[in-house]
């Protein structure tokens, strides 16, 4: 017989939690970025930009997409229909996404805005969420840089939307509240709320524009998009406007002499299949491998392999019930086997 | 593919072609039963029972060399099983199919009822059946396994097979296959279709394979 029957104690699934780093080379931290101009000045860059880890514009690390209840920020779809734009579009977009209630705007802390800035990464890269507390993404304004982070090492009740759980964006860098946010007590700005929201189990950022547009006394960096200040509202533009100032924000400080790489790492669950393979003593000691035996009559190459067989293991194959080879594990080096040994061998399949 | 890292013994697991496509079936055929082992890439002739160091060097070129990567393909591995037979066996089970390589003209029929030669002191037909394997499904109209009635074989020689140059395996005391009659799978200019057929004996685990080549009619 060359086939044994597994039993239910061979068996182990287990589901583990692996974090890792979000880019797409592995590298900890973000510390080039670049768009694709073809992309920008296509149909898909009057919604959203794609920012790229080289280049050659080749893997997606994530996009920037600007909404606007009132579709300010970006040219109206028809000069004769007012407020219907990409980014009123997008805003609804997110609206029904994150909010689930197309008449309420985004609450960011305790400041409401009716438009934001969104960050959703690319799926490959996320895999299954963010992983809380990995974040670290500082934003160049006029006045200076504010570094960002998750809140949630230091909420107590996890808030939840139609996305999944919500973290405010705050000061701070990997999970830490900076020492000299505004607001030390809750790391967000002193006149508009928090920075935005980070959902971790859509793998998306939101960010506020208003906090990131103040003074440095508020909190904010001065950052500026579409011409508008902080004076309320992006101004009609062409298309990418504000998505485009938004990477540049980002990209001007993950080198030179800002310097500050962009951390935020990724989780998923992976389901594994733990498979225990044992061969008893009295099993799998000869071989049909054609080297096995002498000639064409079947005898053994060895007389010794009579009476003490040696096999030398390498492929464990796991059948149905009807002998169908639906996988296989390679060892790394051949394992002996004979009359007098036992193995045991821990096959891992991951799903 | 590639070496595996054998400095410390790991396990290399992945699905097989065939694994992947009963996952993607959904209907309960992704169902590990059982396990067999195999020694592929072993050399049997490499185990030195003379060497000057004596018995715990006999097989000193076999324990540390280095292993492939699994191959996904399933007909490319598991070839060698390692069987459990009683101690003492002199001679081991080989397969007798009647046939080194079979050469079929398109749309001719073929029995094959395969033999296994040594098996328990004799020569015998396995109360199991044989399994076999053809590489690639598209170079015969029908490839069917008669004789063994079991539910579980009978699903399995139910089963069809979907897309292009995928195995399909029967089980069966007699193997029945008619070779296809569709020309264009000979393209315009080959005029010979080339396979394998695997069988395994389900209880011996002997093992043959032999070349199949079907000849486009004129």
């Amino acid at each position: 017989m060359s086939f044994t029957r597994l039993t239910t104690d061979d068996f182990v699934v287990s589901a583990d939690s692996i974090s890792s780093t979000l880019w797409t080379d592995g590298s900890p931290s973000l510390t080039t970025s670049f768009t694709s101009s073809a992309q920008a000045a296509g149909s898909t860059g009057d919604f959203y930009l794609n920012v790229y880890q080289t280049a050659a514009t080749e893997s997606v690390q994530f996009a920037l997409t600007y909404g606007n209840s009132m579709g300010s920020g970006s040219a109206v779809y028809n000069p004769a229909v007012d407020g219907k734009s990409p980014t009123s579009t997008v805003y609804g977009q997110w609206q029904d996404l994150v909010i689930g209630d197309e008449n309420t705007d985004f609450v960011f802390g305790n400041f409401t805005s009716s438009e934001f800035f969104a960050m959703p990464f690319e799926r490959a890269c996320y895999k299954e969420k963010l992983f809380l507390g990995s974040t670290a993404l500082t934003i160049s304004g006029s006045l200076g840089t504010i570094q960002l982070t998750d809140n949630s090492n230091y909420v107590t009740s996890v808030q939840f939307n139609e996305a999944g759980r919500v973290f405010q964006l705050i000061s701070g860098s990997q999970g830490v509240i900076s020492a000299n946010a505004n607001d030390p007590s809750t790391g967000y700005t002193s006149d508009s709320g928090s920075y935005g929201w980070l959902l971790p189990d859509i793998g998306a950022i939101i960010l506020n524009p208003f906090a990131l547009s103040g003074s440095l006394a508020a909190g904010g960096c001065g950052f500026i998009y579409s011409g508008s200040g902080y004076s309320g509202s992006a101004t009609y533009t062409s298309n990418t406007a504000a998505p485009s100032q938004m990477f540049r924000a980002i990209s001007g400080s993950l080198g030179g002499s800002i310097n500050k790489p962009f951390f935020i790492n990724s989780e998923e669950t992976i389901t594994s299949d733990f498979i225990f393979v044992r061969p008893r003593s009295s099993e799998y000691n000869y071989s049909s491998n054609p080297s096995f035996i002498s000639g064409s009559t079947g005898e053994v190459l060895y007389s010794n392999f009579i009476n003490n067989p040696q096999t030398y293991m390498t492929t464990v194959g796991l059948y149905s019930d009807t002998n169908e080879l639906l996988a296989v594990a390679k060892l790394s080096r051949p394992l002996v086997k004979d009359f007098t040994k036992e193995a045991l061998i821990r096959v891992k399949l991951d799903f | 593919m590639g070496y595996l890292n054998n400095s410390v013994v790991t396990v290399d697991a992945i699905l097989t072609t065939k694994g992947r496509q009963a996952l993607a079936q959904n209907d309960g055929s992704f169902r590990i039963t059982q396990f067999a082992l195999a020694d592929d890439e072993i050399d049997y002739t490499l185990y030195n029972p003379n060497h000057p160091s004596g018995s715990a060097y006999y097989g000193e070129a076999l324990q540390n060399m280095p292993l492939l990567e699994a191959f996904p393909q399933e007909t490319q591995v598991m070839k060698y099983k390692l069987v459990t037979l009683p101690r003492g066996t002199a001679k081991m089970p080989i397969l007798d199919l009647g046939y080194n390589a079979i050469v079929i003209k398109q749309g001719a029929s073929l029995a094959i009822t395969p033999q296994t030669l040594n098996y328990f002191g004799g020569d015998t037909f396995e109360t199991a059946g044989y399994t076999a394997t053809i590489s690639d499904v598209r170079l015969f109209n029908s490839f069917d396994g008669v004789g063994i009635n079991t539910p579980e074989v009978q699903a399995l020689n139910a089963s069809t097979t979907v897309g292009t140059s995928v195995s399909k395996t029967v089980v069966g005391t007699t193997i029945n296959l008619r070779a296809t009659t569709v020309n264009t799978l000979f393209g315009s200019s080959a005029t010979s279709l080339y396979a394998t057929l695997t069988v395994v004996g389900r209880d011996s685990g002997a093992r043959v394979t032999i070349p199949v080549t079907v000849n486009k009619a004129s």
